[in-house]
């Protein structure tokens, strides 16, 4: 149960990742626009000569655009072959946690459940579990397809 | 162990691929001991192979192959088409459960027994009747005209591998570019600048041959074919005489696999329903085996596949009566279409020539399918029909999906690419030809008279669209389906050979994108889809109520009255009128000058005529006047106006008619009411007798040796438009309406004035100082130009 989890603020939200899902963290450069698609979707961003698409996780949960003087980080992931660039507010640490997952307890928003797998505790502190396919899969596609 | 076996079954299933043809080609010429001990080499490798690697089924079937093979080989057997069959029968089994070794699946449950029974019962049968299995005997003849036999040697290399190959090299050619900024940033030394130069070569051939690494002989896409001919033409009881060219064209790896289905199809629809059986080629004079044609090549930076049978086409009655019988089509809009446009409905779903559904096609797999397969990857489908005498489909595939030439525009203040091969033309939004027009919020872009639906790219994309300078860029943009549409741009900037990957579903999922392309500059640019676009922006798809559109048109003609062509122009007074264009014989500008007025009618020179003005107008302000010219067929008259409009059809007979006068009534043109002129009064108002001139004689220069009579005067005369004669007429015939004009002041010239002042003529004496030098002297001082043309003209000063 000692796996690495990539710990990281999220919409405001204190957010766990495994560390097996992430491919890196980078600081977000250039970001060229999609038109014609959602808030949730800030662009396309060249990362050497992989182009990655940089998805505004917070305005997929709370359907509020980042501002673009305060995107910082992304967490770089590969899913389903594709590469997206997940926007994170900040990113604190990868570390170990010995107890691994825990189960949900109190009521969760109902805009973070179809992310949110269970909580992690570090340092006496509870952070989301989230699976970042989901984002992709549960969150961005549906709401593209919509 | 789990690698060897892996490499086992690689190795086998490329084997049998390449086999398949090698065994129809055997069967043709048993006699030919290169294949068959090609084969029997196959059956060897996997009997010996499966023994260690403990695989019982494919040791069994190999084994049973073998035998035959090598009785075969010794000659105690003959290579009849059914031992074939039950040797590629064989294959097909060992094929099946590579394939299943390779996924990890449960080796499918079947007994091989019966599969090696036919070997053997071959043995049986063949002593029976032996000339009966002759005649079942549908060899395919198979001519590889470029068949070379010797193989490249190759290795095997994961898909992964090349592509992460591709990757770096990607990655490299931009770290060069950006180095390449950096290095002319500084200042330049030239050692570096040729080491930099020598780094860039070799990136560059480095990425041609990556990029190479890709490609695939089309051999591959031929491979099944002969086998599939062959087992086609055995259960359709069909001889085909089966031609392979181009194999060795090469083409993108992703772009074979695309080809492949689409192919096949085509190949199957030809012999099932394209080639007649032998009894029926026999009666219509045609060579009892098919010819059915595969050629592959290279032309330009597209694979081009044509696909051939001297079959008997397709019928289009049949098509067009199906089509009607389903629905789909009206019959009156059935008996309007081109042939062109008959043949097209092959491409739509559910009709098929078939008279019966066959097990090989005619499935509801049509078509349809194979057009819509084939325009995803970019391609093109062609037919050429040749009824009764075959038919000929074209497949024109892109050499590459990632690599296509591209045009840049700009719009929203971003870059897109857009295919270059989607774009018809390009213009600006004032050029002449172009007209766009807005209605309902609908807009319509009409270049040179054919009517596009018009977008504005910012407006699809829901984009900001910024002011600008110069003029937009309007493209005339085709996708693979659907009908052209006209799309308004910032601008077009560039012109670039893209590399295309691939974009997330995300993105994939607006339906405008096509893909993405990452420039030199870093940037990451979206590949435009211009049937995404078409569809994004709800653009009406008119190609497909042709019929309905052509119908309308046609009822238009009948239902409404004859139209003629008018020209729409404005009175000098201000009204806009309509006169037909037919009696109009040409527009021109006038000078003013030139118009005068005489015995109460207006009349103006043109070319040393005069020529009667016929709405009477005089008193014309500016320098130049529109007139128009009108003949009658021969008589002529001139029609000055404020300004032409526009030429516009109108009916024959005004909506509202008016029997006399000058105006034959009013008519409505597009929702204007427009008063037409009649051009029966319009003649029938002139002087019936040509005009003369009147009051414009000769000007006779008495004086025409002196200087400035003859260089300043007579030409201010000429200009004026006066004839000017220099000198008196020797035989002295003055006409008297002729003016005399001279300068002199002997008595002599006196004289001879008075002697043309009692032949009834106007005498000018113009002098040289600017004060008369008498009460007496009626002489014009000669710079008084307003006096000596009002003398000239007959208004006596």
């Amino acid at each position: 149960m000692n796996q690495l989890y990539l710990l990281a603020r999220l919409a405001g939200t204190r957010v766990a990742v495994a560390t097996r899902e992430v491919e890196a963290v980078v600081k977000l450069a250039d970001i060229s626009p999609v038109p014609g698609m959602g808030a949730h979707v800030a662009g396309l961003s060249a990362l050497r000569s992989r182009v990655l698409t940089i998805i505004d996780v917070a305005a997929l949960i709370l359907g509020r655009r980042t501002p673009a003087e305060d995107r910082g980080h992304a967490i770089i992931a590969d899913i389903s072959g594709h590469s997206y660039g997940l926007m994170v507010d900040a990113v604190y640490d990868i570390c170990q946690v010995p107890e691994g997952e825990l189960p949900l307890r109190g009521q969760l928003d109902p805009a973070w459940l179809p992310y949110a797998g269970g909580i992690v505790e570090h340092e006496g502190q509870p952070y989301l579990l989230v699976s970042l396919s989901s984002f992709i899969e549960a969150g961005a596609l549906v709401q593209a397809a919509a | 162990m789990d690698e060897l076996l892996q490499e086992f079954i690689s190795e086998t299933q490329e084997t049998l691929e390449a086999l398949a043809g090698e065994v129809i080609a055997w069967e043709a010429d048993p006699a030919d001991r290169d294949r068959l001990d090609a084969i029997f080499r196959f059956f060897h490798t996997v009997k010996g192979s499966c023994g260690f690697l403990n695989l019982p089924r494919f040791e069994r079937l190999s084994h049973a192959a073998e035998d035959v093979l090598s009785e075969i080989r010794a000659g105690k057997r003959t290579a009849d088409p059914a031992t074939v069959s039950a040797v590629l029968g064989i294959m097909d089994r060992i094929a099946e459960l590579a394939e299943a070794v390779a996924i990890g699946a449960a080796l499918p449950q079947e007994n091989d027994d019966h599969l090696i029974n036919a070997l053997a019962e071959r043995d049986e049968k063949e002593d029976e009747a032996p000339a009966a299995a002759e005649e079942t005997a549908a060899p395919v003849a198979v001519a590889r005209a470029s068949g070379g036999q010797t193989v490249p040697r190759t290795i095997r290399l994961p898909l992964s591998l090349i592509d992460q190959l591709m990757n770096g090299v990607s990655d490299m050619v931009l770290a060069r570019n950006e180095l390449s900024r950096k290095l002319r940033e500084r200042t330049g030394d030239p050692e570096l600048e040729s080491a930099f130069e020598r780094l860039s070569t070799c990136v560059a051939d480095m990425r041609d041959a990556i990029s190479k690494t890709r490609m695939q002989r089309v051999d591959r896409l031929f491979t099944a074919i002969p086998r599939m001919v062959r087992d086609l033409g055995r259960d359709l009881g069909k001889r085909i005489d089966l031609t392979l060219e181009g194999g060795d064209v090469e083409m993108d790896r992703e772009m074979v696999e695309m080809v492949v289905d689409p192919l096949t199809h085509i190949v199957r629809n030809s012999i099932d329903h394209g080639i007649e059986t032998p009894e029926q080629r026999l009666a219509l004079g045609k060579p009892e085996a098919g010819r059915l044609r595969l050629e592959a090549r290279q032309s330009g930076n597209q694979i081009v596949i044509e696909v051939s049978d001297d079959g008997q086409g397709i019928d289009t009655a049949r098509l067009v009566d199906k089509a009607v019988k389903a629905g789909r089509l009206t019959a009156d809009a059935a008996a309007r279409m081109s042939e062109a446009e008959k043949l097209e409905l092959i491409f739509h779903p559910g009709l098929s020539t078939a008279r019966q559904v066959t097990a090989v096609s005619g499935r509801g797999v049509g078509m349809d399918v194979v057009r819509a397969n084939v325009e995803r990857i970019g391609g093109v489908i062609a037919l050429d029909n040749r009824p009764g005498r075959g038919l000929t489909i074209m497949l024109r595939v892109p050499l590459t999906l990632t690599i296509i030439p591209g045009l840049i525009v700009r719009a929203g203040g971003l870059h897109f690419a857009i295919p270059r091969a989607a774009v018809v033309e390009i213009l600006h939004d004032n050029n002449e030809t172009l007209q766009i027009s807005q209605v309902g919020g609908a807009k319509i872009a009409t270049i040179r008279a054919v009517r596009h639906s018009m977008i504005d790219l910012e407006d699809v994309l829901g984009m900001e669209k910024p002011g600008q300078q110069g003029p937009r860029a309007i493209m005339v943009v085709r996708s693979a389906t659907g009908v052209p549409f006209a799309m308004g741009v910032s601008a077009v900037d560039n012109h670039e050979e893209l590399v295309i990957r691939p974009a997330s579903p995300l993105v994939m999922a607006t339906g405008v994108y096509a893909g993405m392309t990452l420039p030199d500059n870093g940037k990451p640019m979206l590949l435009l889809d211009a049937a995404g676009l078409a569809n994004a922006a709800r653009l009406p798809n008119i190609a497909d109520d042709r019929a309905a559109l052509l119908a309308h048109e046609a009822e238009d003609a009948q239902s409404r009255v004859e139209m003629v062509s008018a020209l729409r122009f404005e009175e000098l007074s201000g009204e806009r009128r309509l006169l037909k264009l037919s009696v109009i014989e040409r527009v021109e500008d006038i000078d003013a000058h030139l118009f005068g007025r005489s015995g109460g009618r207006g009349f103006v020179r043109l070319d040393g005529r005069l020529v009667p003005v016929a709405n009477g107008h005089q008193g014309l302000a500016g320098e130049k006047v529109a007139a128009l010219r009108l003949r009658d067929g021969s008589r002529e008259a001139c029609y000055p106006v404020a300004a032409v409009l526009d030429i516009v059809d109108m009916p024959a007979v005004p909506d509202m008619v008016a029997m006399h006068g000058l105006l034959s009534g009013v008519a409505v043109i597009d929702g204007e009411h427009l008063e037409v002129l009649n051009p029966f009064a319009l003649f029938a108002a002139l002087p019936g007798e040509p005009i003369v001139e009147k009051d414009r004689g000769r000007c006779l220069l008495a004086d025409g040796e002196d200087g400035w009579t003859r260089e300043i005067l007579a030409p201010l005369l000429r200009q004026a438009g006066h004839e000017v004669v220099l000198g008196l007429p020797a035989d002295a015939v003055v006409d008297p309406r002729d003016v005399v004009l001279f300068s002199g002041a002997d008595d002599v010239r006196a004289t001879e004035m008075l002697a043309a002042d009692m032949l009834g003529c106007r005498v000018v004496h113009l002098r040289a100082t600017p004060r008369p030098s008498g009460p007496q002297d009626s002489s014009i001082y000669r710079y008084d130009q307003d006096a000596l043309m009002a003398a000239v003209s007959g208004s006596k000063a």
